[in-house]
């Protein structure tokens, strides 16, 4: 491998390792880059070469998507781990991408504020990796996901160039915005090198409000609750899957959070009300094989009834219409056979079927999307050389 | 002048489209020559009204197949001249297309056609207790194929956020004339985060899916007057500091308020140096809890008037709703600003703006989403007085510095257009102007679709940029400009 | 100077933000630029700037309902009030019709403002309801004409002087109209006795003509200003300091004699419902068990700005169901002799009209202007719905004698 350029660049460079592994891949070498300028210099360096380049954070989702077509080098950002700025008065945040998304909430924290965006793994992931795979927890019924919350961003292309959009603003509207396409983009872009958020303040309260449900009343409920002027911040199912129950919580936040959850109790005619969330709140368990299901909220019923007899186990939010289905024990035997099958379900009431991780090949993970061909093209003017991440997302871009 | 691609192109529309939907008539065609921004006028070559997406697509097309460029237009409310037409080119103005197509109140949406003005999807939906929530000042004439070409915000966004947070998907006609669904659901790149707010530069939005909110149980709007600027600065860092979202916070100064007064007789109380509306949202335990902090944080205000129902909170609105186009009551003409700085550098920035004002001798009256930071400064001048119209210019140019100076922005809502693309290289850097190319150029490769808008400088698709050595071979060639 | 009398300062006065587009009723209908208040304007201005009358720039101003409800929408207070008549009176100066429309627009302002004209038109209504048809394939207008014929009540002939009942509060001089006075006689009726019940001496003098206002929406200033300086003449002669007024249209131009004669008259001019709600209730209001949906006549709301006085009346009488029509600010396409030259686009507003009126369930359609409920009642017909229809004066009177409606 041409690693002459690289090495000439100053960035710290090692040799990988069989942790480094991507989706199987096992690339050359592992660069660690401590400033934009950094990833500028190797991914120029790696221009030259030639050399295909992936990504990566906390390397929490390293084996989502498929598997690279290769990878030359690893770009670990774990050392862009400064948060830049915190302006609290302005309620807003810029951080570098290899902070991880506790050690932000923690530096908010100090100043009574929060991101907004729930991270599904209980520790490492970082604000690149959430930006780049666009995971969204619960409270995005509330507050919207990875993409509603930046307000700005710095990426570094293929070819080594920074560009930044939006700013350090709330409001702006100049230009067009990086952050949204690169937000879900799986490093086939380029890499997110820095990102600034609008913040919240910390809810001065918090309530959860529990209840057990059959499947058949599930989605009354939750249509119940997404309409409530209550305004709760998130409803969530667990559920193993078959005959078991599915439990329901509800989050409210905010001022008189515990009149409030008291109301929707009453409203729901069970439960309890607690401060603890479940341990199980918003988090992925395993994520060996992952799929995540979205659909319109009104079908929720179809989707329950699709997922029971899959053997797999879902987690997620009937109101925003988004879960994520894992296996309670043995992976399915005929596992590109479930998929189509609950895509044929599900797509005509409205649902997209996505594989988020899977160990297998010859799965279709995204199913048809109309704007393939406009995302290719996309790809094509920012990547033409197809190297970064190659081959990792929707379509094989 | 004789313009062939456009003549052929016309009588190709003719096939396309209703006979009373072509209009080439010249004294028809001028009164399309600008949106909202009367500064920048061009006849349209051609104006198209058509019914169906299907007639955009195919109006499209036939541009492509011509090479004739094209601009999509709304209401023609537009701040920034984002729907200024081109003499060589074809306006598409989506007026005709205003059915509310679906309304789906169990998921929460509703699906419209690109004409429908923002206000009507809340009538359509107010008896079932839902809104559409971004609430541009405008709202009662703008379309929502404009809101989602300008992303536009609204007086409510510091809560709700803005038209890119409330749309579920688009159905456009891409700059090939190709009829492409985005969809926030969709796996892939977020094509939709991308086209919302991009000015009608990557394609026209033919049908758009709106997210709806349900109605606040409580909402509580406050008026409080206090003597200066300053104060009333005071007041919304303390509001911001104790944790209140409020879903809005509005302020307007003295020469604002004096043409609101002028305008609509909006009744603030007098002597006020500034006036600020807060508004307050939500369940009503919060509301309630929320609007006892307010009275204490506004304890300086020297009065305070509280709405609690739909007639005094119009009552209360209604200047500042007004304030743009009231200024024309105190002033022959006036230039509206848009830029948004941190709102902790606001007491700066209006102090700066207050000597730009007295060094220039324009009068400058400020209206503003205090809550984000989002000034719009009215420069006032005479347009007969020779040399205001300048002055008023630079006042008004400088300010935009200021914004960026502070960390800010050129535009919060009004868009780049084809007015502030100039002051785009002083906000972004040739690398993230290029960069954003990219995706222009994977949209239209051609460069049709609302061409001159936002963009300063006009690099073909084929360039490659990063090798940006010596003058562009447009500008050198005479055929382009470079700010 | 080819602009004549459009004066380009109310022209510059609009700043082109577009808040007048959703309240003009052919915009709503078209959604063409040309045919909205600002596109309006442009194409005054063009004029104003050198460009000729154009069949199409006329045709565009003709369309116009003279609605004013985008002089209530402006912020910036452009008076198009002022301009669409100062344009109107150009077009009729410097644009020459084509024959066919000429002639028609002849016939009607011979016979419209002058009422022994239309009287001489009464016993031929019924005929000309069922010639219809045949009307309609001369020109749409006469057509139109002819479908809009309201079934004539009596005639009921008007004392020249109503005593007050009771205690006397006020003498008041009352306008009987042309169109109200032959068509609709007991509304004047009506006004006439809530006037009275309400404690006011009610001075008709005899002889009223029209008092110009279809002359003046329709560009014709010289026969509006004769007819206007007949009324004031009239009115002084009567000796009275308050004229009231029951008809929408003949009230906004009366308001605004002092433009057109260059001298205010000596008398103010009041809506009913605007001097009632002055005067304050003194008579007892009877129960009216019924739901009704007022009609906000474009006259009264845009160019009076009398939208609650109206609403307060009615609400005050016991038993009454107030229900109010969705798209109220929008124009019923009547618009004085608008439904005659224009009958399409005036036909397909009445229908929208109706449709809004219909969904509010009410028995009764209320509203200040004649024209108005003639041009509902009449959508809703063809639309296969019935409503009663009455003047605001006719539901007080109801409840002030405590009859039924």
């Amino acid at each position: 491998m041409e690693l002459d350029g690289l090495e000439k660049t100053g960035v710290t460079v090692r040799q990988a390792g069989p942790d480094d592994v991507v989706g199987g891949v096992r690339p050359g070498v592992v660069a660690l880059p401590e400033s934009v300028e950094e990833i500028s210099a190797v991914l120029r360096a790696c221009a030259g070469a030639g050399l295909a380049v992936v990504p990566v954070g906390g390397g929490t989702k390293l084996h989502w998507g498929h598997p690279p077509e290769r990878c030359d080098v690893l770009l670990d950002l774990c050392c862009l781990n400064e948060v830049v700025e915190h302006a609290a008065g302005d309620l807003v945040v810029k951080t570098q991408a290899g902070v991880t998304m506790d050690a932000l909430a923690d530096a908010l924290a100090e100043q009574g504020q929060e991101l907004a965006l729930d991270v599904p793994f209980a520790e490492g992931a970082t604000v690149g990796g959430t930006l780049a795979a666009a995971t969204a927890g619960p409270r995005a019924f509330r507050y919207g996901t990875a993409r509603d919350l930046l307000i700005g961003i710095t990426v570094v292309l293929p070819d080594g160039t920074v560009a930044r959009s939006g700013g350090r603003v709330v409001k702006n509207v100049a230009g067009y915005d990086l952050g949204k396409l690169f937000t879900g983009s799986y490093g086939t872009l380029g890499v997110i090198a820095e990102a600034t958020f609008r913040l919240h303040p910390l809810p001065a309260d918090r309530r959860y409000v529990v209840t057990e449900l059959v499947r058949q009343q599930v989605q009354e409920v939750a249509a119940m609750l997404a309409a409530s002027q209550a305004e709760p911040s998130a409803v969530e199912l667990d559920w193993p899957g078959g005959d078991a129950p599915i439990t329901l919580v509800v989050l409210v936040e905010g001022s008189a959070a515990g009149q409030r959850a008291e109301a929707l109790r009453g409203a729901m005619g069970a439960g309890t009300v607690t401060d603890e969330a479940p341990a199980w709140w918003g988090l992925i368990a395993d994520d060996e094989l992952l799929i995540e299901l979205r659909f319109p909220p009104a079908r929720t019923s179809e989707v329950l009834a699709a997922v029971r007899d899959t053997g797999l186990s879902l987690r997620g939010s009937p109101v925003a219409g988004r879960v994520w289905l894992q296996p309670t024990a043995e992976p399915p035997a005929d596992f590109a056979g479930l998929v189509s099958g609950l895509r044929e379900r599900l797509t005509p009431v409205g649902g997209r079927v996505t594989v988020l991780a899977a160990p297998y090949e010859g799965v279709d993970r995204w199913g048809p999307v109309s704007a393939l061909p406009l995302m290719r093209r996309v790809k094509e003017r920012f990547d033409p050389e197809r190297r970064m991440s190659p081959g990792r997302f929707i379509g094989g871009i | 002048m004789v313009d062939k691609p456009l003549d052929e192109l016309t009588a190709a529309l003719r096939a396309l489209l209703p006979a009373d939907s072509v209009i080439t008539d010249p004294v028809r065609l001028r009164t399309y020559e600008c949106d909202g921004l009367t500064y920048h006028r061009a006849t349209p070559g051609v104006v198209v009204l058509p019914e169906t997406a299907e007639q955009i697509a195919g109006v499209v097309r036939a541009c492509n197949d011509f090479g004739v460029p094209f601009v999509a237009r709304g209401s023609g409310t537009g701040l920034s001249g984002g729907a200024l037409p081109r003499q060589d080119g074809v306006l598409i103005v989506t007026s005709k297309m205003r059915r509310v197509l679906e309304i789906d109140l169990p998921n929460r949406r509703a699906v419209v056609e690109p004409g429908v003005t923002n206000l009507a999807i809340t009538e359509a939906v107010r008896d079932q207790g839902y809104y559409y929530a971004p609430d541009p000042s405008s709202q009662q004439v703008c379309s929502i194929g404009g809101n989602v070409a300008e992303n536009s915000g609204g007086a409510h966004c510091l809560k709700y956020g803005f038209t890119v947070n409330h749309i579920e998907a688009c159905e456009i006609v891409t700059p090939d004339g190709d009829l492409v669904t985005l969809d926030r659901m969709d796996p892939g790149y977020d094509l939709l985060g991308a086209f919302i707010g991009s000015e009608g530069t990557l394609g026209i939005a033919t049908k758009i899916t709106v997210r709806l909110s349900r109605t606040p149980e409580a909402v509580t709007t406050v008026l409080a007057a206090f003597e200066s600027i300053e104060q009333g600065g005071q007041a919304v860092s303390a509001i911001v500091g104790v944790g209140i979202v409020p879903a809005a916070i509005e302020m307007m100064d003295a020469l604002a308020i004096e043409a609101a007064e002028a305008a609509v007789a909006c009744s603030y109380p007098e002597g006020a140096g500034a006036v600020l509306i807060v508004e307050l949202d939500g369940p009503e335990r919060e509301v309630v809890r929320q609007f006892a902090r307010l009275q204490q944080i506004c304890s300086g205000a020297f009065e305070l008037r509280t709405a609690d129902d739909p007639a005094e909170r119009a009552a209360i609105w209604k200047g500042r709703k007004s304030a743009f186009a009231a200024v024309g009551r105190i002033s022959p003409a006036y230039i509206v600003q848009d830029g948004v700085v941190p709102r902790t550098s606001l007491p700066k920035v209006l102090a700066a703006i207050d000597r730009l004002s007295e060094e220039y001798g324009i009068r400058v009256a400020n209206v503003f989403h205090a809550g984000d930071g989002n000034l719009h400064p009215l420069v006032l001048f005479d347009d007969a007085e020779s040399g205001a119209g300048e002055r008023a210019e630079t006042v008004s140019g400088a300010i935009l510095d200021l914004c960026i100076e502070h960390g800010g922005s050129i535009t919060g809502e009004h868009g780049v257009g084809v007015d502030k693309a100039k002051y785009m290289p002083r906000m972004f850097s040739a690398d993230d102007l290029d960069t954003m190319q990219l995706v222009r150029c994977a949209f239209d490769p051609k460069g049709l679709s609302n061409p001159g808008k936002v963009f300063p400088t006009p690099r073909l698709c084929g360039e490659v940029p990063g090798v940006r050595k010596g003058v562009h071979p447009l500008v050198a060639s005479g055929q382009a400009e470079q700010f | 100077m080819t602009s004549g009398g459009i004066d380009p300062k109310l022209i510059n006065d609009c700043v082109h933000c577009g808040f007048c587009l959703p309240t003009c009723p052919t915009y709503t209908l078209w959604g063409e630029e040309m045919d909205s208040p600002r596109g309006r304007i442009h194409l005054m201005k063009q004029h104003v700037e050198g460009t000729p009358v154009t069949p199409e720039m006329a045709g565009h101003f003709d369309a116009c309902l003279g609605c004013m409800a985008c002089v209530t929408a402006c912020p910036s207070g452009v008076r198009y009030d002022r301009l669409i008549e100062q344009t109107r009176a150009e077009v009729e100066r410097v644009h020459v019709r084509e024959p066919r429309e000429r002639a028609v627009r002849e016939i009607v302002f011979s016979l419209f403002p002058y009422p022994r004209r239309l009287r001489l038109l009464r016993p031929g209504m019924a005929l000309a309801e069922r010639m219809a048809p045949f009307l309609e394939r001369v020109h749409p207008s006469l057509g139109a004409m002819a479908g809009l014929a309201p079934q004539v009540e009596r005639r009921q002939r008007i004392p020249r002087l109503v005593r007050a009942r009771g205690p006397r509060r006020a003498v008041v001089g009352m306008l009987t109209g042309c169109v109200q006075g032959e068509f609709f006689p007991q509304v004047n009726a009506a006004t006439a006795r809530v006037l009275a019940l309400e404690g006011c001496d009610v001075v008709i003098p005899p002889g009223q003509g029209c008092c110009g206002a279809l002359s003046v929406h329709s560009g014709r200033e010289e026969q509006a200003r004769r007819l206007a300086r007949r009324t004031v003449r009239t009115f002084t002669k009567a000796g009275v300091d308050t004229v009231v007024v029951n008809a929408a249209g003949c009230g906004s131009s009366m308001k605004e004699y002092g433009q057109l004669l260059d001298a205010e008259p000596g008398f103010r001019v009041l809506d009913l419902s605007e001097y009632l709600v002055e005067l304050g209730p003194v008579a007892d209001r009877h129960p009216l068990p019924v739901t009704v949906a007022y009609h906000d006549a474009c006259h009264l709301a845009h160019a009076q700005g009398i939208r609650a006085q109206p609403r307060e009346l009615l609400t005050a009488i016991p038993g009454l169901d107030l229900r109010e029509v969705p798209e109220s600010a929008i124009c019923c396409g009547s618009a004085g002799t608008y439904n005659i030259f224009q009958p399409e686009a005036a036909r397909d507003l009445g229908d929208r009209k109706a449709k809004s009126v219909a969904s509010t369930g009410a028995e009764l359609l209320v509203s200040a202007n004649p024209g108005c409920t003639m041009q509902i009642a009449a959508a809703m017909r063809r639309g296969g719905a019935r409503i009663r229809v009455a003047h605001t004066a006719e539901v007080l009177d109801a409840s002030l004698r405590g009859v039924s409606l």
